[in-house]
């Protein structure tokens, strides 16, 4: 099982009167290669969950299993390396860094890799092939258009070549035209063995994938394939 | 990630956030700068104020003294007594001044005192064929030549702190044997001489011949008043010129000038400040045992000890205060360019917690990103001190030049201090944003706003 979760728990300010609770309790489990979609409407701690399988955050209670490893047992390094290494994470935002050009956001996890500029070069310019971007490379976020920015991104997260993609709405600032584009790049890395897990609101998005979860004020209320539930 | 590749990722950082940079290194700059003009400027005031009082003479002490029968030469047991305090006293010179109206030539140049045209001494005119002055009586401003004449012995530049120019002093023998020789100041020279070589020339004083065998270097730098009329640095000039104006001769001229009256005023030289505090007493000590207690109603005659270091002494205090005055201004500007590194640099936390969520997201390690903030802030900071101390000594110069007419340098530990205070300050702030954002989840951090 290349990720388990038991008994997950998001609780913010516990205990207080204003105690709220993104995830009540959730088990999990996803497989080598599959492409899951988890979808749910906004506040039902879909994203919530998400951070904490790219371990953006932790869970007040539970544990995360991730390649058979405990990740609560993780150091700070050892989650910074778990999040350069087995995770590529795509956001809705886009969340480069405005700074730095396509190529320099893309080098990034590369560099924090510590690969040698020889190395790096190769593997940023393959990524941005990947997705269309390669003669965009010398352009900073604010000269592209969003469809242009989330492709950087996904070259971002796809440059360590990690056997895990995770995206949070990926398509949800795009037009249906980009947001197809961006859909048939995570197919065809799922076809080349990649686990994909995507979060999204729309349930034709969520229709491609293979696995559809549903969540509900932070529980799974369904889990299945689209046509178990019926989509 | 190896310290290279946080270098390189700090420089451009630095060069992608260009007005972020500029407006912190413009902190640092204004800041250090500023410190170190102000501070530089009360230093180079006093400076100036201690040079005024050295070329005067310092560590003076004056002496007069005065019996009232001749059983008592003050002249030779001052002499004598000042010799045996070699280890506090330098020299010791008689110091009279002949007041009565003299008549000084040399060929066709003429020094006079000229009573009349200014009421109460001290004016004077040049007379004489070659003199463009247009000699006096209309209103028109006259040019104060008139020397002071010393009777001194041969310690008399050593003592007041002139230097030969060329020639030498008086010599010993020269005072003891009735020589009639003079030295020179600068300007009196120049009145006499022009451009030619006065040494071993003879001027006359009421029609007396006496050899020229030195002249003294001019105290005031030059002879022409370069500086604005009616400011500080004019009348300053004006006084240092002054001192120019002199004629010195052995004091056993006394038979000539002043029938043969004793000298009364000395001036003793001290080694060092601490001398002049003892010497005073000890001097006190040493007149009341020949004259006599002065209040006590059986003395031979009357005398004062007196320094001109006393009141050197207030205006020290009085410019120390206005120093640290000064150094509080500086302060408060440090301050206050402090106060804009920390602005610029709170105003992008925001901007920068979202930048470390992003690093954090894709496998920046928490060293690494504290890594970064702290080359760049050092290497910001490093550069705006680098600006920073080169605006300040360019600034001390401009500042020394226009108000002290000196080369005015920083001292270095001012400097060293500002720059060091500034650099630390700024990376301070730079890290402030690294240490708060990288130890967040990367969720947190993303969120900021």
């Amino acid at each position: 099982m290349l990720i388990d979760i038991k008994d997950i728990y998001k609780i913010y300010n516990e205990g207080l009167e204003s105690e709220v609770r993104a995830l009540n309790g959730v088990n999990l489990s996803i497989d080598n290669g599959e492409f899951v979609a988890i979808i749910g409407a906004s506040g039902s701690g879909k994203s919530t969950l998400m951070n904490i399988l790219g371990c953006l955050d932790i869970a007040t209670y539970g544990d995360y299993i991730l390649n058979g490893v405990d990740v609560a047992e993780h150091s700070d390094r050892q989650l910074a390396h778990t999040r350069n290494k087995e995770i590529g994470f795509i956001f809705q935002g886009y969340n480069l860094i405005p700074a730095l050009t396509a190529y320099e956001n893309v080098e990034l996890p590369l560099i924090y890799q510590g690969l040698s500029p020889r190395q790096r070069e190769a593997q940023v310019m393959d990524a941005l092939a990947r997705v269309d971007m390669e003669d965009r490379y010398g352009h900073r976020p604010a000269e592209m258009s969003g469809g242009q920015q989330q492709r950087v991104a996904i070259a971002r997260a796809i440059a360590t070549r990690p056997p895990i993609i995770m995206a949070d709405e990926p398509t949800g600032a795009l037009d249906s035209k980009t947001g197809k584009q961006v859909l048939d790049i995570l197919h065809a890395l799922n076809d080349e063995g990649s686990t994909i897990i995507l979060i999204t609101h729309d349930t034709n998005i969520a229709a491609t994938a293979t696995r559809i979860v549903r969540i509900s004020d932070g529980l799974i209320v369904q889990d299945g394939t689209r046509e178990e539930l019926g989509l | 990630m190896n310290i290279m590749q946080a270098i390189k990722m700090s420089a451009k950082s630095i060069f992608s956030n260009k007005a972020r940079s500029a407006l912190t290194m413009l902190g640092i700059i204004i800041g250090l700068a500023s410190v170190i003009i102000l501070v530089s400027y009360a230093q180079g005031q006093n400076k100036a104020m201690n040079d005024y009082y050295a070329s005067m003479g310092d560590n003076k002490i004056e002496v007069r003294a005065s019996v009232w029968n001749s059983s008592v030469n003050v002249s030779e047991e001052l002499y004598n007594y000042c010799l045996q305090m070699d280890d506090l006293v330098v020299g010791v010179t008689p110091n009279g001044q002949i007041w009565d109206e003299l008549t000084i030539k040399f060929g066709a140049k003429t020094l006079a005192q000229n009573r009349g045209n200014w009421g109460g001494g001290g004016g004077a005119i040049i007379m004489g064929g070659s003199s463009n002055d247009d000699g006096g009586g209309g209103g028109a401003p006259q040019e104060e030549t008139y020397p002071t004449i010393s009777l001194a012995n041969d310690k008399f530049g050593m003592v007041n702190n002139y230097q030969v120019a060329s020639g030498r002093e008086l010599s010993y023998l020269e005072v003891e044997k009735y020589a009639q020789v003079c030295v020179l100041g600068a300007k009196t020279a120049e009145d006499l001489f022009g451009f030619a070589n006065p040494i071993d020339q003879t001027i006359t004083i009421n029609g007396l011949p006496f050899r020229v065998v030195g002249v003294y270097e001019s105290k005031a730098g030059g002879s022409v008043n370069t500086a604005e009329p009616n400011t500080q640095e004019y009348y300053m000039f004006e006084e240092m010129l002054g001192l120019d104006r002199l004629i010195v001769l052995p004091h056993t001229m006394t038979r000539l000038f002043m029938e043969n009256r004793p000298i009364e005023e000395f001036v003793v030289k001290a080694k060092s400040s601490e001398a002049v505090t003892e010497m005073i007493t000890l001097l006190n000590g040493f007149l009341t045992n020949i004259i006599g207690d002065p209040n006590s109603g059986m003395s031979n005659g009357h005398f004062s000890v007196y320094s001109p270091n006393s009141w050197q002494e207030d205006e020290n205090a009085a410019a120390e205060m206005q120093q640290r005055f000064l150094g509080g201004i500086a302060a408060i500007s440090l301050l206050v360019g402090g106060i804009g590194i920390m602005n610029i640099m709170l105003v992008t936390v925001t901007e920068r917690t979202r930048e470390i969520g992003i690093r954090k997201a894709i496998g920046a390690e928490r060293r690494s990103i504290i890594a970064q903030f702290l080359i760049e802030a050092a290497m910001i900071c490093g550069i705006g001190g680098i600006f920073g101390i080169i605006a300040g000594y360019i600034g001390t110069l401009i500042v020394g030049k226009l108000s002290f007419d000196i080369i005015l340098i920083p001292s270095a530990s001012i400097t060293l201090g500002a720059a060091a205070i500034s650099v630390v300050l700024g990376i301070i702030f730079g890290l402030y944003p690294a240490i708060k954002a990288s130890g967040l989840q990367p969720v947190v951090a993303l969120r900021a706003d």
